[in-house]
């Protein structure tokens, strides 16, 4: 839930970049933190292993400026999307307000978007959240690669977006639809407030 | 009726008033360097001690992440939660105690201080801590009451103008 500072004035809210291991969610925060004028971020802090693969979380605090008088703030979190770390998933996503999944648009992948989502699901639920009220917006991310390994549009919708959330074709290394991703998770979670 | 879960927290001015003056006395009290309250997402709700830390935000971050995670290794051991745990180091040392289930207080104290009186001291101040997190919960102030309702047009407007290429 997000937390409003009525002394400072502050609000601050927490979304999470979800998804299978490999599916690029790092590699948007990244994207984000290259782009966004200094004085809007703060240091992307990664926990990683020595391979770069993310062991914990990385962890990006951008601050919007104040907005009618108060002063809003987005944290950003990635999972570390290995099957292993299921119970490290759960850890990062408490307390969050909104959530990004990012699907890998590989045909080998599908399954593993399908689990990942599944979890998700099953994870936001034990929270004692309504999954089908919870602030998601898709990305099928690595849209770039050889369209004969690439699983079409339509065929992610089928499978992936059964609760119609908004969704958005990316290709996080170049940066393709990521802000087009995080403005629609951040409008979505400022309208649940 | 919207589910609880999905509202937000509001802290008002005079519970903040309260959250401070709990941590000042914590701090004097134990004589430690600091003391920070955050919420179990990550976020820090107030702070107290020497000096302005630079640092805070990536603290409250990896504070509760850690907390969040030791509560997963809990569940392994078919125990609750961990309502308490112990960082030491060479020169600093960490305390960190949960508040129901929904905030985290943090005590940073050097070798000066004993960890016996920072635990008997910060079960004193969760218990307050706890009484505050009550009333919070139970007010029922409306977001527009608070925002204002222009708030969130114009929200819309800095995302679109700070998120782009």
């Amino acid at each position: 839930m997000a937390l409003i500072n009525v002394a400072a004035r502050e609000i601050h809210c927490k979304i999470v970049y979800y998804g299978p291991g490999m599916c690029g969610k790092t590699t948007n925060l990244k994207y984000i933190h290259s782009q966004v004028p200094r004085d809007t971020k703060g240091d992307l802090l990664s926990i990683a292993t020595e391979t770069e693969r993310t062991l914990f979380f990385d962890f990006l605090p951008l601050e919007l400026g104040k907005v009618r008088g108060f002063l809003t703030r987005f944290h950003l979190y990635t999972v570390p999307g290995q099957v292993l770390y299921e119970r490290t998933r759960v850890a990062v996503l408490n307390g969050a307000d909104g959530v990004v999944f990012v699907a890998d648009s590989q045909r080998q992948k599908m399954q593993e978007n399908i689990d990942s989502l599944k979890e998700l699901a099953r994870n936001i639920t034990k929270q004692n959240k309504n999954f089908r009220d919870f602030p998601i917006v898709l990305q099928y991310n690595k849209r770039d690669l050889p369209s004969e390994t690439l699983v079409p549009i339509s065929t992610l919708d089928k499978y992936l977006n059964g609760m119609n959330w908004q969704r958005f074709a990316a290709v996080a290394t170049t940066g393709v639809g990521v802000f087009e991703t995080l403005r629609a998770i951040s409008k979505l979670v400022i309208s649940k407030l | 009726m919207m589910d609880p879960q999905l509202t937000s927290l509001i802290v008002p001015t005079e519970e903040i008033t309260k959250i401070e003056e709990c941590l000042a006395h914590l701090v004097e009290d134990t004589g430690s360097d600091y003391a920070l309250l955050l919420d179990k997402s990550g976020q820090v709700i107030a702070s107290k001690g020497d000096g302005d830390r630079q640092d805070i935000t990536s603290l409250g971050a990896l504070i509760a992440g850690v907390f969040a995670s030791s509560r997963e290794v809990a569940k392994l051991l078919r125990e609750k939660d961990f309502r308490a745990s112990f960082q030491q180091g060479v020169r600093e040392n960490i305390f960190i105690a949960l508040i129901e289930e929904q905030w985290i207080l943090c005590i940073i104290f050097n070798k000066g201080t004993h960890i016996g009186l920072v635990k008997v001291l910060t079960k004193k101040a969760t218990d307050e801590l706890a009484s505050v997190l009550e009333r919070v919960r139970q007010q029922h102030k409306a977001r527009d009451e608070v925002l204002g309702s222009s708030f969130r047009t114009s929200m819309e407007d800095t995302i679109d103008l700070l998120f782009r290429d």
